[in-house]
């Protein structure tokens, strides 16, 4: 698990000769490059003023994260974009529950079938997203929408007298949100599975301890990297994502990413995007080091 | 080590990519910055046919994107395509080079309604390409009772089937005027005036769209819309029963012009294609694939009867019509307003 | 056990189902006779002859290829290198290198862009004037400056999937084969990349995926001769999507399908 997270396995480490420095360079320099540069303009930002235009005017100003937490009329604490807040968590957390769910089952299939399959199978998993994100949500759109084919079928069989509204509500949100981000729940979860040896795996259903119990007490442990790894891949992406949201859900309902777009695209007020980001940041960052300490102190 | 040799090559490629651009200097280029898909590819292979200038286009969908780009000076740009409230304020910052009027001389073309208008009253930095209204869109197979303004849409009785422009400022300036305010008096009073309006309003709404608005439309999943002109037009085209109304309120009218920002490498071509344009049978061809309202009076009168007749286009008549005017910093204020309104139900 | 594998075979084949059925009817869209995409007005093949004869269509399309290809080979370099040094060493000093890594998958990608932007903007005076020293060539915002940011939110999603299959490995299991004499980064080669490839596949293929639909970061860090097939279709909502962007999918979604099988036939044979 702690592997899964970036923190090494300490049991098993040494410190790194000349040899694991120079291969470690491309990357260090990689991210000092392109991730923490860009985050610490982004940092200088979030202290700036705007100026009439949206130019970013240099000065230091706490003004933009207070306006994140209190309201600037009562200077109580302010409900507005904390609600965005937990808004997009709900939806994150609602799609990596789900995508487990479905995605489990499709990664273990896939491998444990036979080995000159896997390959095939997993591209055919990834296919679909090949095609053009709009297009495909165009294609939600006509099979969800009031005289949608969904809703049509409903009629002509039958089930239904009037049609009912799908698109454009939370539902139609998650769905658009699983659709999307299931491949990467599914891909890291093979990975996992596809390395459990088939007579441990055989052995765990012969213990005669029934399936679900086989999986509780040896699969679900012995493919967890996978599992963490999948969570993260799925969990992480969609607390930013706002294109489904307005798409799908009609953009009733805002989420962080779609606030945080509207900053730098509609209220030219960079440095509150800016602010608004780095809450983010290290909102996950404080997370991130909680789970990891709790791991540390109990180990296994 | 086949892999090796293979990335090498790889890299090598990746970075034989970055000078090709030195080379592209030496022949004649317009960079032109552009809405997306709004300058039709007939009109720009029709330009590099007659001057031999080639025309690198790069999109984008709104003025913001388009500003954020140009302010950070990403890349020198010959020719903007900016709406009126962002030639204003980019005006007001000295970010636009004046036009040499005398290389430009069918300006003469253009229709003088729509010349010198607040946003640039002398006419030496804009030059309008396409110019629309915001109003609504009545779905009139399924809403009987007369629509003529915001108020009517926002009765009541058309609960959660509406779709509006995703655009905080275009929803503020309409409850504004309800009250008799102008668009461009975003003070905080008239906010604050503006806010119980707009939090009856907006839980009636299903749908915010500012790049689709039809399709909702189209679908069925709404009854009414406030919508581009553009957007209407094309609706009215599918099917009749779509009916465009200004409302009576007040609507704005939009005007999306041409300008050159300042440093532009290539001033002397940009005037050239600026010219190109304003040609009226060139000028048609924009009308064939945008159906908003032409600002060029001689294009006008080669359009095909269909095209004049189409109200979204060319509405018959013509409420009290207002451009918007840069609001600067308050732009914020608008959007916090309606980020806290949007969500509660 | 077998009921177990039968019964997640059958949910896999629901789950497949999911996944097909939008791209079944962005197909049978791509043969509609109507040009907007939602309504159905017919059937029409004259959107595969419009894609045909749209030049600008096609080399977005050649761009969005190249630029997702170059993406993946650098993100699974990065990533699978990254993931087993931090699992086989220790780094003094680098802890928080584990956050780091995230902050590219965390962050909205407007953010992203405009950041990687303003970077460019910045870096792009003094490197010029440097280039003018020797070269004519000038570094300018395109090819290169999309593989950059592309390849930078791209391979954490390679070093978390390689990670997770790292786990309970020796970490020196690589030594064996160093014992029989290899050089370090040939046993590297020949026993940890073996064991790692499927993981190295899975991340290969999300890259990919992430590169080819990309929209936002790509904006900001694009020049003017690079556009790629996301932007042109986001820019095409404006005026009305129309079916030949169905036949672009549709056309690119059967050759990748006919190649795979191809390759898996072959494979086969060979075997």
């Amino acid at each position: 698990m702690q592997a899964a997270l970036g923190a090494p396995d300490p049991s098993g480490t040494r410190r790194p000769g000349l040899f694991g420095w120079l291969l470690m360079t491309p990357m260090l320099l990689w991210l000092f490059a392109f991730v923490v540069a860009p985050t610490l303009i982004l940092l200088v930002y979030s202290f700036c003023e705007r100026d009439d235009l949206g130019q970013v005017v240099y000065s230091f100003t706490w003004d933009n994260y207070r306006r994140i937490f209190f309201d600037s009329d009562t200077g109580e604490f302010g409900t507005t974009y904390f609600t965005v807040f937990v808004r997009s968590v709900i939806y994150a957390g609602l799609t990596t529950v789900i995508c487990l769910v479905v995605g489990y089952p499709v990664a273990w299939s896939i491998g444990r079938a036979p080995e000159s399959r896997r390959n095939l199978l997993l591209t055919l998993v990834m296919i679909p997203f090949w095609t053009s994100f709009l297009i495909r949500t165009y294609a939600w759109i006509t099979i969800l929408s009031t005289n949608g084919l969904l809703n049509s079928f409903l009629q002509y069989t039958k089930l239904i007298e009037e049609p009912f509204d799908m698109l454009y509500t939370p539902g139609a949100v998650v769905l658009g949100l699983v659709y999307s981000y299931l491949p990467f729940l599914i891909l890291p979860v093979y990975g996992s599975v596809e390395k459990l040896d088939n007579s441990l795996v055989e052995a765990a259903f012969d213990l005669g301890a029934g399936p679900v119990r086989a999986f509780q007490k040896v699969i679900i442990p012995l493919t967890q990297p996978g599992i963490v790894a999948g969570v993260l891949l799925v969990f992480i992406p969609a607390i930013g994502m706002f294109a489904i949201s307005q798409l799908m859900g009609g953009g009733t309902d805002p989420t962080i990413g779609e606030v945080i777009q509207n900053q730098f695209m509609q209220a030219r007020d960079w440095p509150f995007g800016a602010a608004l980001g780095m809450t983010l940041v290290v909102m996950f960052a404080g997370a991130f080091w909680f789970t990891s300490r709790r791991q540390a102190a109990v180990p296994g | 080590m086949k892999i090796i040799r293979l990335i090498l090559a790889l890299t090598l490629l990746a970075a034989t990519a970055v000078p090709s651009y030195g080379q592209a200097k030496k022949k004649q280029v317009l960079n032109l910055f552009c809405w997306s898909e709004y300058v039709p590819q007939e009109v720009i292979d029709g330009f590099t046919k007659e001057t031999g200038i080639k025309v690198n286009t790069e999109n984008y969908a709104s003025n913001e994107e388009m500003l954020s780009k140009l302010l950070a000076g990403g890349s020198k740009y010959d020719l903007i395509q900016p709406s009126e409230y962002t030639i204003e304020a980019l005006i007001k910052k000295e970010k636009l080079d004046a036009l040499t009027l005398e290389n430009i001389p069918n300006l003469k073309n253009l229709d003088p309604k729509f010349t010198k208008m607040p946003h640039d009253p002398e006419g030496k930095y804009s030059v309008p390409w396409m110019a629309g209204t915001v109003g609504i869109v009545v779905n009139t197979a399924k809403v009987k009772t007369p629509i003529t303004g915001y108020k009517d849409v926002f009765a009541g009785t058309h609960k959660r089937r509406i779709v509006v422009l995703n655009d905080s400022r275009e929803i503020v300036s309409w409850a504004l005027a309800t009250l008799g305010i102008s668009a461009n008096d975003m003070t905080p009073e008239n906010l604050e005036k503006a806010k119980p309006i707009l939090a009856t309003w907006l839980p009636q709404v299903k749908v915010y769209d500012s790049d689709s608005p039809k399709t909702a439309l189209l679908n069925g999943d709404v009854d009414l819309g406030i919508v581009w002109s553009g957007e209407a037009a094309i609706l009215w085209k599918k099917n009749k029963k779509f009916s465009y109304v200004l409302p009576a309120e007040g609507a704005h009218q939009f005007i999306d012009s041409l300008a050159i920002p300042k440093g532009a490498p290539n001033k002397g071509n940009a005037e050239k294609f600026i010219n190109y344009i304003l040609k009226p049978e060139v000028s048609v061809l924009i009308s064939g694939e945008f159906p908003y309202t032409n600002p060029n009076a001689e294009a006008v009168k080669l359009l095909k009867p269909e095209q004049r007749d189409n109200p979204a286009s060319y509405p018959p008549s013509a409420p009290k019509l207002e451009t918007f005017k840069d609001i600067g910093a308050a732009a914020k204020d608008i959007d916090k307003l309606v980020t806290a309104i949007k969500g509660r139900k | 056990m077998g009921l177990v594998n039968l019964l997640c075979a059958g949910w896999s084949g629901l789950v497949f189902l999911f996944l097909y059925i939008p791209i079944v009817l962005l197909v049978v869209y791509s043969f509609n006779a109507s040009d907007l995409i939602s309504i159905w007005g017919g059937f029409s093949t004259e959107w595969y002859v419009k894609l045909w004869n749209n030049g600008p269509l096609i080399d977005a399309t050649k761009n969005s290829l190249i630029i997702a290809a170059f993406t993946t080979v650098f993100s699974v370099i990065l990533g699978t290198l990254g993931a087993w040094l931090l699992y086989r060493y220790k780094f003094p000093a680098l802890r928080p290198l584990g956050t780091l890594i995230f902050i590219p998958m965390v962050i909205p990608e407007v953010i992203m862009g405009v950041s990687l932007l303003i970077l460019f903007t910045v870096v792009s005076v003094p490197l010029n004037q440097w280039l003018a020293t020797f070269t004519e060539a000038e570094f300018a915002q395109g090819f290169a400056t999309i593989i950059i940011a592309h390849t930078t939110f791209c391979f954490p999603f390679v070093l978390v999937a390689v990670q997770a299959r790292l786990t309970g490995v020796d970490p020196f299991l690589e030594e064996a084969a160093m014992d029989l004499g290899a050089p370090p980064l040939k046993a590297f080669w020949l026993v940890m990349v073996p064991y790692l490839l499927p993981a190295i596949v899975s991340g290969a293929l999300m890259s990919f995926t992430l590169s080819m639909d990309e929209v936002i970061v790509t904006f900001f860090v694009t020049g003017p001769e690079s556009q790629t097939l996301p932007l042109k279709i986001f820019g095409l909502a404006k005026k009305g999507l129309d079916p030949s962007l169905n036949a672009v999918s549709t056309v690119f979604v059967l050759a990748t399908a006919i190649l795979v099988v191809v390759a898996d036939r072959v494979r086969k044979f060979k075997h």
